[in-house]
C-alpha cells in the first residue's frame, strides 16, 4: 500500500493508515480528505450525530452512542459524549483494529470531539497504531467553556497521541481575507488540515533515494514536550528548487523561517520529478541551513516520481521545544512511541533499506486554494501531569504575519487608471505579485 | 546680460504643491528667496483628478510662496509628468540646397521639424525636442553645425510627448489660481537640472526622481538627454503595500513609513516589534520590523528593476560614468541608496542641488528639487532669449518649449 517494490527489491512492509474524523468537524475534514481522494488511506467518519454520517461520503461510517444520544448528537457535554463512547467502545476498537497509523481528526470544544477523542487515541494505542492527531480548537468568542473543554481534552490526547498537530480557529482569520466569505474562511483553514494531512501521508509514502521512515518523524516530532512547526511550498520552472524553498518558509507558522532556528529537530523532505538533480537538493539544503540551528537533528529525505512535469515540493516540519530538556517518558504503555520502533505487527514504516523508486501521488494539486501548503501548527503538548496546558503553541510573535493572497488588492488604487508595466499591475503590491510568480 | 528678475517653478505633485521662488542675478546666478508648500490634494499619480481643489492647493503654494519670499508672482514655469509622456529619440536629415555650402540658421530649424515628423498618437502634443548632436556629412559629434560646410545635415532628437487634454489640466490648475505660464516643463529634465552639472551630463548619468505618485527619470550621455521616462509608481504605492500587508490604515503606514521604515533587508534584528500605539479608530498593534522592510523592499526593488530594464534598451548602462541620482521625496528613504546600487552597480547619490545659492534648507531638500529646476531652467531659457547667441533666438518652440538640454 506504501510503495510498489520494483522486482527484485525486498518486499516493503505494508503500512494501513486510516484516517478517524471524529464529531461534526472532524467528518468534515475526513470528507474533504477522502474527497481528495488520499489513495491508501482508509476514511473513517465517527461521529454521534446521525445526520452527519449520513451526508458524509466516507467509506466507513461508525455510530457512536446511538442508545446514549439517539443519534442527536452530545449536545456539546463532552460528558455525554464519552457515555456515547463507551457504549459504542466494540466499533471504535473494530475501527482501529490492525492499523498501522491512524490520524485522527477533530474539532475539539464541543462534546463529541472533546469527549471522545482521548477515548479514540487510547484504543488505537492499544491497537498498537501510531496516533497523530489533527485538532483544531474553538474560536475564543464561542466562550470559556468550550475553551476549558478543549484544553482539557488537548491535555489528554497529548498523553496518549505520538504526534499532535493543533490548530487555533482564531487563527482562521489569517488564512483568508477580511472581506472573503466565512464559507471560504472555513474551507481555507481545511484546507490547511488537510494538506498537512496529506504531506505528512505523502513523506511517509515517498520512497526514493533518500527515504523519511515513521521511525524518523516521530523521533523528530514526538516523544517530548514540543511544539512543530509546518511549512510546504512548491515551485516549478528554472528556479523550482529555490522557489520551493522560498515558499516553504514563507508559512507564517515557520515565522518565515525563525521557528526553525530554534526548533531542536527538523524533517525536510524534498520530493521531485525524476529530472530532480542533486545539485538542486545541495542548493536547498545549503539555503535551509541558514534557518536551521548548528544543534539540530536534521532528517532529509528526498523523494522522486515517475514524471517529469510534476513541481519540486519542501516539506519542513519542525520541533521547537518549548524545554528542550524536560523530555518525560511517555506515562502510557506505547511500544511505538520511541524512535525506531520494533517492527511489530503494522508499524513497520518505510525501511530506508528498500532502495526503491516509488510513485506516490501528490497531494498539492487536490487543493486548488491560492496558498493551500499554508502550515499548521503542530503541537506537541507537555507531558508532565500538570494542569491543562493553553493551546498556545505558537508564541505571539507570529500574531503579526498578515500577508494574504488577495486576487485585486490595489487598495486605494482601486478607482485609478491601472498602471500596467510590461505585463503587470504596478498598483498592486510588489509583494503580493511576488508571491503569485512563485507558483 | 540677463535680467535680474523673479523666476518661479511650481510642481504640482502628488503630496503636495511647491512653488520655489528664485531671483536671477546680473550675471546668471541663481539665488532661491523662498518656497511656499501645500499639501497636495486631487491629484493622483502625478496628474490632476480634481480641478477645483488642486487649483486652491496651487493658490495656497504661491501665496505661501509670496510670503515667504517676498516677492511678488505674476507667472510661473510648470513642471508636468504622468504615465502618459513618452519619449523616443528621432532623427531628421536635410540636404543643403546646391547654392550654397554653408549651414546657417534655416537648416538647423529645418533639421529640428524634420525629426519631429513622426507620428505620434493625434491626441498627443509635444512637450520637447532636445537636441543630441548634429552630423554634417555622416561626421558624427557636431554639436554647432552653423557656420559649417557640408552637403548634409543631420541631427538626433530626444522627443517627449504627452496626452494634451491630460497636460493641459495641470496648467489649468495655475491658471485658474492667477497667475500666467512661462514655461511647461517635463519633470524629469527639471530635476536634472536641479542635480546635474554640466561635467556629470558629459560623463552620462541617471537622475531618479521618485515622488508620491510617480517616478521621473532621465538619462544624460554625453551631454544630452538620451532617454527619459516616467513610471507611475511613487512613494504612494510603498504606503499602500504597507497599509495593505499590514493591515493598517492608509495614515498609519505612511506614518510608518517615514518613521520606521527602510528599503534594506536583513538590518532588523529578527523579531523585533514595532508597537504602533493606538489612537482614535485604531486599536494598537504590534508589526514585525523585517515584514515591514521586506514589503519596502520589495517596492523600491521593482520600481529599479523596471527603470534600468527600460534604460537599457536605450542606453548601455556602463556608459554612464556619473551614476545615478536619487531625488524626490521617496528619496529620503532609508537604505534606498543601498538597494539602487545593487540593481544598477554603479555609484548611486542622493542629489543636491548643484549651481544655486539660497537656504540650506531648501537646497537639501530633494523634494524642493523638480521646482529648483524649473526655476533654473527657465533662467538657462531665458539668459538665451536675452542673448542671441550661438543659435541666435532660433529656438523652435513649438507650443510649449525645444531646448537643447
Amino acid at each position: 500500500m506504501i510503495a510498489y517494490p520494483k522486482s527484485g527489491s525486498p518486499a516493503a512492509p505494508q503500512l494501513s493508515v486510516r484516517l478517524i474524523g471524529l464529531g461534526n468537524a472532524g467528518v468534515h475534514l475526513a470528507d474533504r480528505v477522502a474527497m481528495s481522494g488520499l489513495a491508501g488511506v482508509e476514511v473513517i467518519a465517527m461521529n454521534t450525530d446521525s445526520q452527519s454520517l449520513v451526508s458524509s461520503i466516507c467509506q466507513r461510517k461508525v455510530a457512536l452512542g446511538e442508545k446514549a444520544t439517539r443519534g442527536l448528537g452530545s449536545g456539546g457535554d463532552p460528558d455525554v459524549g464519552a457515555q456515547a463512547a463507551e457504549e459504542s467502545m466494540d466499533e471504535i476498537r473494530a475501527a482501529v483494529d490492525g492499523a498501522g497509523l491512524v490520524f485522527l481528526c477533530a474539532g475539539l470544544g464541543g462534546g463529541t470531539g472533546s469527549g471522545i477523542a482521548p477515548l479514540v487515541a487510547e484504543a488505537a494505542r492499544e491497537a498498537g497504531a501510531i496516533v497523530m492527531v489533527i485538532v483544531t480548537s474553538p474560536f475564543s468568542f464561542e466562550g470559556r467553556r468550550r475553551s476549558a473543554q478543549a484544553a482539557s481534552s488537548l491535555a489528554a490526547l497529548s498523553r496518549l497521541a505520538n504526534v499532535i498537530v493543533h490548530f487555533e480557529n482564531d487563527r482562521m482569520s489569517e488564512l483568508a481575507s477580511p472581506r472573503s466569505g466565512i464559507g471560504e474562511t472555513f474551507a481555507a483553514s481545511d484546507a490547511l488540515l488537510s494538506a498537512c494531512v496529506s504531506s505528512l501521508v505523502g513523506i511517509l509514502r515517498g520512497g526514493g533515494p533518500m527515504p523519511v521512515g515513521l521511525s524518523d518523524l516521530l523521533s523528530a516530532l514526538g516523544g517530548g514536550s514540543a511544539a512543530g512547526a509546518f511549512g510546504r511550498g512548491e515551485g516549478t520552472g528554472d528556479n523550482r528548487a529555490h522557489d520551493a524553498l522560498a515558499r516553504a518558509l514563507k508559512s507564517p507558522l515557520l515565522d518565515r523561517g525563525r521557528l526553525l532556528d530554534e526548533s531542536h529537530s527538523v524533517v525536510v523532505h524534498i520530493s521531485g520529478p525524476s529530472s530532480l538533480t542533486f545539485a538542486e537538493v545541495s542548493a536547498i539544503m545549503q539555503e535551509l541551513g541558514k534557518h536551521i540551528g548548528e544543534n539540530a537533528r536534521l532528517f532529509l529525505g528526498v523523494a522522486t516520481q515517475a514524471g517529469t512535469a510534476d513541481p519540486v515540493g519542501v516539506t519542513i516540519l519542525g520541533n521547537f521545544a518549548t524545554d528542550g530538556e524536560s523530555r518525560v517518558p511517555v506515562p502510557v504503555a506505547a511500544p511505538a512511541t520511541r524512535p525506531r520502533p520494533e517492527p511489530q505487527r503494522d508499524v513497520p514504516a518505510v525501511s530506508e533499506a528498500v532502495p526503491q523508486v516509488v510513485v506516490h501521488e501528490d497531494p498539492k494539486p487536490l487543493f486548488p486554494e491560492p496558498e493551500p501548503e499554508m502550515p499548521s501548527v503542530a503541537a506537541r503538548q507537555p507531558r508532565e501531569p500538570k494542569p491543562a496546558p493553553k493551546p498556545a503553541p505558537v508564541p505571539a510573535k507570529v500574531k503579526q504575519e498578515t500577508l494574504q493572497f488577495e486576487s485585486v488588492a490595489r487598495g486605494r488604487f482601486e478607482k485609478s487608471e491601472p498602471t500596467i508595466v510590461e505585463g503587470e499591475d504596478l498598483d498592486v503590491p510588489t509583494f503580493l505579485r511576488m508571491r503569485g510568480k512563485a507558483k | 546680460m540677463a535680467r535680474s528678475d523673479i523666476i518661479v517653478g511650481v510642481e504640482v505633485g502628488t503630496s503636495k504643491v511647491c512653488a520655489v521662488v528664485g531671483e536671477s542675478g546680473r550675471e546668471g546666478t541663481l539665488r532661491i528667496l523662498g518656497v511656499g508648500l501645500a499639501p497636495s490634494r486631487g491629484v493622483r499619480k502625478g496628474e490632476i483628478v480634481d480641478l477645483a481643489i488642486a487649483t486652491e492647493c496651487v493658490h495656497d503654494a504661491i501665496s505661501d510662496a509670496e510670503t515667504n519670499s517676498d516677492a511678488e508672482i505674476g507667472s510661473v514655469s510648470v513642471a508636468v509628468t504622468g504615465s502618459h509622456v513618452r519619449s523616443f529619440n528621432s532623427r531628421g536629415s536635410i540636404l543643403i540646397p546646391a547654392d550654397r555650402f554653408e549651414i546657417d540658421d534655416e537648416d538647423v530649424q529645418e533639421v529640428a521639424v524634420k525629426a519631429r515628423e513622426v507620428n505620434i498618437p493625434p491626441e498627443n502634443f509635444f512637450l520637447h525636442s532636445l537636441i543630441q548632436h548634429y552630423y554634417v556629412d555622416g561626421q558624427d559629434g557636431v554639436l554647432n553645425p552653423l557656420g559649417m560646410v557640408g552637403r548634409k545635415l543631420e541631427a538626433d532628437f530626444h522627443i517627449v510627448h504627452g496626452v494634451k487634454t491630460r497636460l493641459q489640466n495641470t496648467l489649468r490648475s495655475i491658471r485658474e489660481a492667477g497667475v500666467e505660464i512661462d514655461e511647461v516643463v517635463v519633470n524629469s529634465l527639471a530635476s536634472a537640472q536641479a542635480v546635474l552639472d554640466q561635467h556629470q551630463k558629459d560623463l552620462g548619468a541617471v537622475v531618479i526622481d521618485i515622488g508620491g505618485g510617480v517616478t521621473d527619470y532621465i538619462v544624460y550621455e554625453n551631454g544630452a538627454v538620451h532617454h527619459s521616462g516616467v513610471l507611475a509608481v511613487g512613494g504612494d504605492h510603498i504606503s499602500n503595500d504597507i497599509s495593505l500587508g499590514l493591515r493598517i490604515p492608509l495614515t498609519r503606514a505612511e506614518k510608518l513609513k517615514t518613521e520606521e521604515g527602510s528599503a534594506k533587508m536583513g538590518d532588523a534584528p529578527p523579531g523585533e516589534m514595532i508597537v504602533l500605539k493606538n489612537d482614535a479608530g485604531f486599536s494598537g498593534k504590534e508589526v514585525e520590523r523585517e515584514m515591514l522592510n521586506t514589503i519596502i523592499h520589495a517596492r523600491v526593488r521593482e520600481n529599479f528593476e523596471l527603470i534600468r530594464r527600460q534604460i537599457e534598451q536605450e542606453v548601455p548602462l556602463h556608459l554612464l560614468g556619473g551614476g545615478v541620482m536619487l531625488t524626490g521625496g521617496t528619496s529620503l528613504m532609508r537604505g534606498i541608496k543601498d538597494v539602487a546600487e545593487s540593481i544598477f552597480e554603479m555609484p548611486v547619490h542622493l542629489a543636491r542641488e548643484v549651481g544655486v545659492s539660497g537656504p540650506k534648507s531648501i537646497l537639501n531638500n530633494p523634494q524642493y528639487s523638480t521646482a529648483i529646476g524649473l526655476v533654473k531652467f527657465t533662467q538657462a531659457l531665458r539668459a538665451e532669449e536675452d542673448e542671441p547667441g550661438i543659435f541666435g533666438s532660433m529656438l523652435e518652440r513649438i507650443g510649449g518649449i525645444f531646448r537643447r538640454k
